[in-house]
Order: C-alpha cells, then structure tokens, then sequence
C-alpha cells in the first residue's frame, strides 16, 4: 500500500478547467509551467483530459452554462480524485456570488476538497493548495474503504 | 537450448521494457534541464506507472479493453521474437499490427477525439513503416534476418539508414515536430484520450514494449566480438539517437501531418536509397 500511496503522490496529473473566470487565476495556473515554479518537478503535468486526471483545478464562479460541464467532467474523472478551487471566485463567487447567472462557488455543484484563497491566487499558493491535496489522498483512500 | 541462455532472454524481456521506462524519465528531465526547469525524477514514469495501475477503472465499452490487451500482447511478442534471435522481419510485422490494434482501439469509441486521434495514428503508422521496413531489409540483406547471425560492420555499411531512424524515433516518441497522433493543444492525446487508470497503463506498457523493439534494431547496427565492448556500444547508440531526438524536439514546432508524410516517404526512403544504391556499386563500402 504504501508503494501505491507514494506512488499517487509523485504523480498527480492535473485537469485545469475554467468555469467562467476572469483569466486572472488561468494566468496563474498557466504559470506554474514555466521554468520559475515549474510543478513538472513534483510530476505534475496538465492533462487536460478529465479520464486522466487525477487533481481538478477549478477557476472561476460557476456560471449556469457550466454547471452540468463541470458535473460532467468531475464524473468523467475516475477515482479516487481530488478537486482544488483556485481563487476567491472558484471558493464562494466573490463579488458574483448573487448573480442571476451563477451558482456560486465549485462546492455549488461539486465536492471541493482545498481552497486557495485569492484574487488571483499566486502560483506560490496554487502550490501549496496542491500539496495540501496531495497530502489528502490517504485520507480519502480510508473514506472510499 | 540451454537453460542459463533462456533465463537470460527472458531477463531481458522483462527489463527491456522497465530500461524503456527509465528512458523516458531521462527524456523528461533533459527536455525539462533545456527548457532550464528542474523537471521530475528520472522514475517518474513508474511512479505514473503504478499510480494508473491503482486507479479506479472506467471501461467504455469491452472492445477497448480488447485492443488495448491486443496491442500489448503484439507489442511483447514482437520484442520477444527478436530478444530470442527470430527473425527480424517477423519481429517488425508483429510490432506493426500491435500499432494496428492501437488504432482500432482509437475507434472502438464515439468519441471525436479519439477518432482524428486514431486517423492520424494511420497517418504515422503510413509515415514511419515504411522506412523502419526498408531499414529492417537493409539490416537483413546485408548481413542475416535472423537476429541471432547477425554480424558486425552494419554501421559503417549503413550509416544513412541509421540516420534514417531518427525520424522514426521522432514519430514514435511522439515528439515534434511530427507529434501529430497525439498532438497535446489541439487532440489532447489523441487515440489514449479515452483511456483511462489500468488501462492508459496498459497501452503505456504496450508503447514501452515496441520502442524497446525499436531501440533494439538500433542496437544492431553495433557489434564487436567482445561481448562487453558491444553492450557499450549498443547502449551508447542508443543514448545518441535519443539524443538527437530530445534536441529536435526542443528547437522545432509541430508541422502538419501532410508534412510529416511526405518527409517519410520522400527524404526517410530516399536517405536508406541512396545508402544501399553505393553499397551496390561499391560492396566493399566507402570507409
């Protein structure tokens, strides 16, 4: 079990997806593939195919158009899996949370299991939430049986 | 047969495949050392590895899973045939319809991806076949199609079909600029976009099975009498046509598939072409 564990946690693939975001947080995403925070060295990689992914990162407030997307994708994702809400917006709506045209934060639609506060989130605490996740897997493992 | 030579290639059956793994780590860490990133450990693709292993499985429907074993099984025959000195051609057509059952696999599924994925698939099994064939040919015809009589001198006989390989490997790594079948921003990853946990890994493991027979007919180009002499060799061959495939990677673009094919069949036939043409007319070879 325990090869298995560290296993998962060298090998997180990543699913970004936008459910409506300003692009200010996707900057950021985007930004830890460069060569400064480069999270490949953790092994890391965006995948940007929900069938491969093991860790969603989500940004931005959850527009209605999106809601059955984001349901879809998180379904599609085969477990066990970890959802990360990047941002303010992803976390509770921020300044959109009682707009006629949004459900409010990821944990509207979807289990969320690590908030990253910010506006935008900077990469140093993308990484961090991402860590934190990473750390979560046994106890998800022990939840799932 | 002896039984201390039959432990010994099916040593090598099971390690070929785990050294293509390591490779793979070392090409991640030395695109990423260019890219001047950190990049992951050189084990990483085991971690990936193991990691897909453990995950859940979502099968889309039981012909996927059934190409996906296919592909597999091809894949370690053909490395098996050539590991136990088999011939050669055999070897290469058996590797051939692994990548068939690649693509078929790519189409058991209604997914649109996964079919442009497969469709280009074709398209590279189209551009690299036939070189890696007349390769193969080469190798055969001028020494032996028999793995276990070949002999050495092939890779001053044959250095332009060597050269030739490099395309080849380009492709089957799936690096640019002809990284078409699954080319990341536009398919996603193409004919794997629809597999998921243990049976990504599967075709992972298939895709380590035909470049350790791929590599392995790279390996044959070098040969000397001293058994130890040789294995450096060999692996210091395959190291540089490695190589040489990261640093293409890293200085060039994806191209379109159009381009891809016609660069095989014309310059990739033309390189193998010209080297057997003053073979011919000079037996003894230039050098």
């Amino acid at each position: 079990m325990g090869l298995v564990q560290g296993a998962r946690k060298r090998s997180p693939w990543i699913l970004h997806f936008d459910t409506g975001s300003c692009n200010g947080c996707d900057l950021e995403v985007w930004a830890l593939l460069t060569p400064r925070y480069d999270v490949e060295r953790f092994g890391a990689v965006n995948k940007a195919n929900p069938k491969h992914a093991d860790i969603l990162l989500i940004t931005g407030p959850v527009t209605r158009k999106c809601e059955d997307r984001l349901r879809n994708l998180y379904e599609q994702t085969s477990g066990p899996k970890l959802v990360v809400a990047c941002g303010d917006c992803a976390s509770t709506g921020a300044p959109f949370h009682n707009c006629y045209n949004v459900c409010g934060g990821v944990d509207k639609v979807i289990p969320v299991d690590v908030y990253v506060p910010g506006c935008a989130a900077r990469p140093e605490a993308l990484i961090d939430g991402l860590v934190l996740a990473l750390s979560l897997w046994e106890k998800r493992m022990e939840e799932e049986g | 047969m002896d039984p201390m030579a039959l432990i010994l290639q099916i040593a090598v059956i099971i390690l070929a495949p785990l050294a293509v793994g390591l490779l793979r780590g070392v090409d991640r860490k030395l695109t990423a050392r260019m890219q001047n990133r950190r990049g992951p450990p050189i084990v990483q693709p085991f971690y990936d590895m193991v990691k897909l292993l453990s995950k859940s499985p979502i099968l889309i429907n039981n012909l996927q899973v059934t190409f996906a074993g296919a592909a597999l099984l091809f894949q370690a025959a053909a490395l098996a045939l050539f590991v136990a000195g088999g011939d050669l051609l055999i070897a290469f057509f058996v590797s051939g319809a692994g990548s068939i059952f690649l693509v078929l696999g790519a189409f058991s599924v209604r997914s649109p991806y996964s079919y442009l994925g497969g469709q280009r698939e074709l398209l590279a099994i189209l551009a690299y076949e036939p070189v890696l064939f007349l390769a193969v040919l080469s190798l055969g015809m001028r020494s032996s199609f028999l793995v276990s009589e070949l002999r050495g001198g092939l890779l001053e006989d044959l250095p332009l079909v060597l050269l030739a390989m490099v395309p080849v490997m380009v492709i089957l790594l799936e690096k640019s600029p002809y990284d078409v079948p699954a080319a990341h921003q536009e398919l996603i990853s193409g004919p794997y976009i629809e597999y998921s946990g243990p049976y990504l890994a599967i075709m992972e493991g298939a895709r380590w099975f035909q470049l350790a027979f791929v590599l392995g007919v790279i390996t044959l180009f070098v040969w000397n009498d001293n058994t130890i002499v040789s294995l450096l060799g060999k692996a210091a061959i395959v190291l540089l046509v490695l190589f040489v495939t990261i640093v293409i990677d890293n200085i060039t673009a994806r191209l379109t598939r159009e381009r891809m094919v016609m660069f095989m069949l014309t310059v990739g036939i033309a390189l193998v072409a010209v080297n057997l043409i003053y073979l011919t007319i000079f037996p003894e070879g230039l050098i």
